[in-house]
């Protein structure tokens, strides 16, 4: 699969500039993690590159055959609906044996990152427990590029160990933007693609 | 001490527990018993005892059912076309400006014309065996196509942008985002617009007199001064209006829960 691409992209809010000219190629099937200070554009480049926003200037290229998924900053969930009726919603109505078999999946997938499996809507589940399900939506979606927006903001370290012992292993072979603040997120990934957005521009970063 | 379950008023106020209901009703229904004694007039007034006999012996006649029944089926066939239009027009209406633009007026003057002008005028249309069906159609679907429109436009533009980037179809993205978000709306406009179209429905009948219908009691009632029947009747309206309410509030609770717990 080919890159996704920022060409050249302007992008400001309320005449407040943003990103200034960045360009930036992002290598298919590679996990890239984009760091930076807060306000410097990361969010809007994760934007920018799920089609949520259109340049002010320049292209964003998404290959065709691009399938996106996403964990937002927040947890956009569905809140009257359980954790699997969530996690499974980019997969369409499925019935019959896909959908046991899928529900199989999503059984596992919460058992391994330490959710509850019941019919309770996640609107009960407590902050960290919904940022698990956005997690699991994101990494179960049938999608070949995952964007996560500081997903593990405000986790502790063994939940994390716990999320990323079941998530690390479905990220391989797909593109992978991973955008933290935490320096240590950096080292979750093997021979990651560094990046720092800054000053308007979006720079591959050197090891 | 405030303790001692839940059969005390509770505080700050607050009409509480069914205890302190049953009291309150119960304290009414001793006082219009004294009033109707005091009055000593059957045309005027009549006691909840006496109106709750002329029930028991009304409600032993095959006619009482078949005029219930008869007004229930006609109000309930409006109610719910009332329903179907409000939901698909509130659709419409959000998927396409200029039919809102154009739905705006026609749905404020539904909701601003007196139910009587509405009842003499379809009257002119419909024979009076329909006029309930359509009074009542009339009476739901602003409130339906309302509030529906309302949920629509409140869903979270959050989760309108998380289907969309994860490719989720239109089909879907209505059953599961939209339905999630509107849900709360429709329960309401149900609730509010079932109460609506029974109450204008049988109001309806009280002026088109279709044969054997609760309506037709009521007139007969205040023809002939038969204050017994009058307020028998009422009462069964009554009723019948809490016991759909209740019917319709449980099964939505229902459906919902289901809804929800889905896997």
């Amino acid at each position: 699969m080919s890159c996704l691409e920022l060409r050249d992209v302007t992008k400001g809010y309320d005449g407040l500039p943003v990103l200034s000219g960045a360009s930036a190629r992002f290598d298919a099937g590679r996990a890239h993690v984009v760091m930076g200070p807060s306000g410097a554009g990361k969010t809007t480049v994760l934007r920018l590159l799920a089609g949520l926003e259109e340049p002010d200037a320049g292209e964003v290229v998404r290959p065709a055959g691009t399938r996106l998924a996403m964990t937002f900053q927040e947890d956009r969930l569905l809140d009257n609906l359980t954790a699997t009726a969530n996690i499974r919603l980019p997969h369409g109505r499925l019935r019959g044996d896909e959908l046991a078999s899928f529900l199989e999946l999503e059984r596992e997938a919460l058992h391994a990152v330490g959710l509850p499996v019941d019919a309770r809507p996640v609107r009960e589940l407590s902050g960290g427990q919904r940022r698990r399900v956005a997690i699991l939506r994101c990494v179960l979606a049938p999608a070949n590029v995952l964007i996560f927006d500081e997903p593990l903001k405000g986790m502790d370290e063994k939940t994390v160990r716990q999320v990323m012992g079941y998530v690390l292993p479905r990220l391989t072979g797909r593109t992978v933007l991973w955008v933290t603040h935490d320096e240590r997120e950096r080292g979750l990934f093997e021979r990651p693609v560094l990046w720092t957005v800054r000053g308007g521009c979006v720079l591959r970063a050197t090891m | 001490m405030t303790g001692g379950g839940n059969s005390g008023i509770g505080g700050g106020g607050r009409p509480g527990t069914w205890g302190a209901r049953l009291l309150a009703v119960a304290f009414w229904l001793v006082a219009w018993q004294l009033l109707s004694w005091a009055v000593d007039s059957r045309i005027i007034l009549v006691g909840p005892l006496e109106v709750l006999a002329r029930l028991g012996s009304l409600a032993l006649t095959p006619e009482f059912w078949a005029s219930v029944g008869t007004s229930l089926g006609r109000i309930g066939l409006g109610f719910l076309g009332g329903l179907a239009g409000g939901l698909l027009l509130a659709a419409l209406a959000a998927r396409v400006r200029a039919a809102r633009v154009l739905l705006a007026p026609l749905m404020g003057a539904l909701k601003a014309v007196p139910v009587a002008s509405f009842v003499i005028l379809v009257l002119l249309w419909v024979s009076s065996c329909e006029l309930s069906v359509v009074i009542s159609w009339i009476m739901a679907m602003p409130i339906v196509y309302t509030n529906v429109l309302e949920g629509i436009e409140q869903t979270d533009a959050g989760l309108l942008e998380m289907a969309e980037v994860f490719g989720v179809g239109a089909l879907e993205r209505v059953r599961m985002v939209y339905l999630s978000q509107v849900l709360p709306y429709f329960r309401a406009a149900v609730s509010l617009a079932l109460g609506l179209s029974w109450k204008a429905g049988i109001a309806a009948e009280v002026i088109g007199l279709p044969d054997l219908t609760i309506g037709e009691h009521l007139y007969d009632a205040k023809v002939y001064l038969d204050t017994p029947d009058l307020f028998a009747w009422t009462v069964a309206i009554v009723v019948v209006s809490v016991a759909l309410e209740a019917l319709v509030s449980r099964g939505l609770d229902v459906a919902l829960s289901w809804w929800e717990a889905r896997p």
